[in-house]
């Protein structure tokens, strides 16, 4: 899994704990684990199902997608889009943002 | 307000105080008044601790600025993380995300107000604990901020205010409050006996503005012997008068042993399928395009989701006393998991949610009609065929004469009703917005001239809803301001929260 030298959390502290102000690196993958594929990671998720019928069924899945750029990923999760809400930066910090555009716009296959 | 947050920034650091653009997350992301000006929050603030609740709260009181508080902001239906009060400062609590105990043995969790239902699933998966959580449909909301809204799930555990055990609160001026046993010191029992001595608070510290909830206690089920979800599928609108004369004695008898629900079928149909796949038109489907929808899809008209807690001799008997129960409806069909062939398929879906698996599938309703918006009206009454079908017919038939697709579903509670409707609308459309706020305010007027009251609603609606509980002069209300006055007497917190605003911005907000 491509990985992005970003400060802040390995993912065990994503969970269950505050954040400790201590640099590591953010892998953009499991930031999309973690926030994203609840409904976009699956066919029958609700973002995927969403991107299905505005997008069409080659655009569905948001992670087989290479033709976002990374300042619309960006504005999307801050903003939200439709039925999808805004998500706030004191949880997705900007920091595991950065690492998720870039985990969206890296080369495929995306393990 | 720009010395304020200054004076956040020295408590926080300036990583955790969001101005300007950073703000937009904490909008409501289905905003339904055309007034842009309305449920702006000024800046948003997220403490990782107590102690920085404290100090937020102290400078709150010193510069007057109101703190709109949000244990994680998920609770989109219903505003998300916007405040009432335009100008107001978000107290984002997301960053207080630990999980500070779970016991196996007794079967609870002490949270904050930052762990998700995710967070807490996996926490017992990792570590191979033998408890179930309760969920209710958005996975990724605050088990804290659920349980204080009077959220609801699908197990036995399904009231979830009913299960929290022990608080703690900070108070408006900066003090912390332990709720029931957690008062005394050195007490062991702080998550096991809810109602310690002397008055019994932590109710007034749900839906309200009263306090801070800075970790709460929830109890937890230990994982059955067996678990055996169904379905049950009624071919008619009408048959809703049946099923609830039904449900009733099964509920209180404990024979129905989850907080089941009966959910309409575009409700059901809608989280895989889309409208225009079976009605590419504006207005509410005719009665023809639901019936290919049924066969489409093998649901009912109405479908009840339940499951059976326990070991195979328990269940059985409970099956067969349920089987029973329902057989004489013309056309009641029922189905186990291996009945359900269909990919995806609600059962199979919610077969995770009664086993208290989070997840976010449910919100595929969302794509119905590819509005995106989506609100909650939300009346309670009896569990009887005759108001069922009186609140099913009052309700869909407004909501389709407003040219909407009745989306409800009717929470099997204790002794109550919960009869939510969903009205899914286009959020960017002003037209569409001006129709849905018309709707929700005469379903009001109608419910509470029937004595049907909401449990919960939109920020928008938090006034209109609190002036329909207006028996002998408001006298609840009365009581509440009057805890509100002497609780947090500059109004800092989440003013407007529940109809409940501080004296000074209390003039001529009486709905």
């Amino acid at each position: 899994m491509k990985r992005f030298a970003l400060m802040t959390l390995s993912m065990s502290a994503l969970v269950g704990s505050a954040m400790p102000a201590v640099a590591a690196e953010i892998a953009g993958g499991e930031v999309f684990t973690h926030y994203c594929s609840y409904c976009h990671g699956t066919e029958e998720g609700p973002g995927t199902q969403q991107l299905r019928r505005t997008r069409g069924a080659d655009k569905a899945l948001l992670a087989r997608r290479t033709d976002l750029a990374p300042v619309y990923i960006e504005y999307v999760v801050r903003h939200g889009l439709k039925s999808m809400p805004p998500f706030v930066p004191s949880d997705l910090t900007d920091a595991k943002l950065k690492a998720l555009a870039g985990f969206l716009t890296s080369p495929l296959p995306r393990p | 307000m720009v010395d304020a947050l200054e004076r956040f920034r020295k408590i926080l650091g300036a990583d955790w105080v969001f101005t300007g653009d950073k703000v937009a997350s904490y909008r409501d992301p289905y905003t339904i008044p055309n007034d842009a000006e309305r449920f702006q929050a000024r800046a948003a603030v997220a403490p990782a601790s107590t102690e920085e609740v404290q100090a937020i709260v102290k400078v709150a009181n010193e510069y007057r600025v109101p703190l709109w508080t949000v244990s994680r902001g998920k609770n989109f239906a219903y505003g998300g993380a916007a405040p009432v009060l335009s100008g107001s400062v978000v107290l984002d609590l997301s960053r207080m995300n630990r999980i500070l105990e779970v016991n196996e043995k007794f079967g609870y969790a002490l949270v904050e107000p930052g762990v998700s239902y995710f967070d807490l699933y996996r926490y017992i998966q990792e570590r191979g604990l033998k408890l179930w959580l309760d969920v209710p449909d958005p996975g990724w909301g605050s088990v804290v901020g659920n349980a204080l809204d009077h959220g609801v799930g699908y197990t036995p555990y399904g009231d979830h205010f009913g299960m929290q055990c022990g608080m703690e609160v900070v108070l408006a001026n900066g003090e912390v409050v332990r709720t029931g046993m957690g008062a005394m010191p050195n007490n062991n029992t702080w998550q096991l006996f809810k109602y310690g001595f002397g008055p019994y608070v932590d109710g007034i510290f749900s839906q309200s503005n009263f306090g801070i909830v800075t970790k709460m206690g929830i109890w937890l089920m230990s994982e059955p012997a067996g678990y055996r979800p169904y379905l049950i599928t009624f071919p008619r609108e009408e048959d809703i008068e049946q099923v609830v004369e039904i449900v009733r004695p099964l509920r209180l008898n404990n024979v129905l042993q989850n907080a089941a629900t009966i959910r309409s079928l575009v409700l059901d149909a809608a989280l895989f399928t889309t409208k225009s796949q079976f009605y590419p038109h504006a207005g509410p489907i005719p009665d023809s395009v639901a019936k290919q929808i049924m066969a489409d899809q093998e649901i009912g008209m109405w479908n009840f989701c339940g499951a059976l807690y326990g070991p195979p001799a328990i269940t059985d008997v409970l099956w067969t006393a349920t089987r029973d129960a329902f057989a004489s409806i013309p056309g009641v069909k029922f189905y186990f998991p291996e009945d359900r062939k269909r990919r995806p398929d609600i059962l199979i879906h919610r077969a995770d949610t009664m086993k208290g698996i989070p997840k976010l599938t449910e919100f595929g309703f969302l794509n119905w009609n590819g509005g995106g918006g989506h609100v909650g009206f939300s009346p309670v009454s009896p569990i009887t065929g005759q108001d069922a079908i009186k609140q099913w017919r009052m309700v869909s038939g407004r909501v389709r004469e407003h040219g909407f697709d009745y989306m409800g579903l009717m929470a099997v509670g204790f002794r109550e009703l919960h009869h939510v409707t969903v009205i899914v609308y286009d959020q960017n459309d002003p037209q569409e917005r001006q129709k849905l706020d018309e709707l929700f305010r005469l379903l009001v007027r109608e419910a509470a001239a029937e004595g049907y009251g909401e449990y919960r609603t939109h920020i928008n609606y938090m006034d209109t809803i609190a002036g329909t509980y207006g028996w002998n002069d408001s006298s609840l209300m009365k009581m509440h301001e009057t805890i509100k006055d002497a609780l947090d007497p500059n109004g800092i917190l989440s003013p407007g929260k529940s109809g409940i605003w501080p004296r000074h911005l209390r003039a001529g907000r009486k709905s």
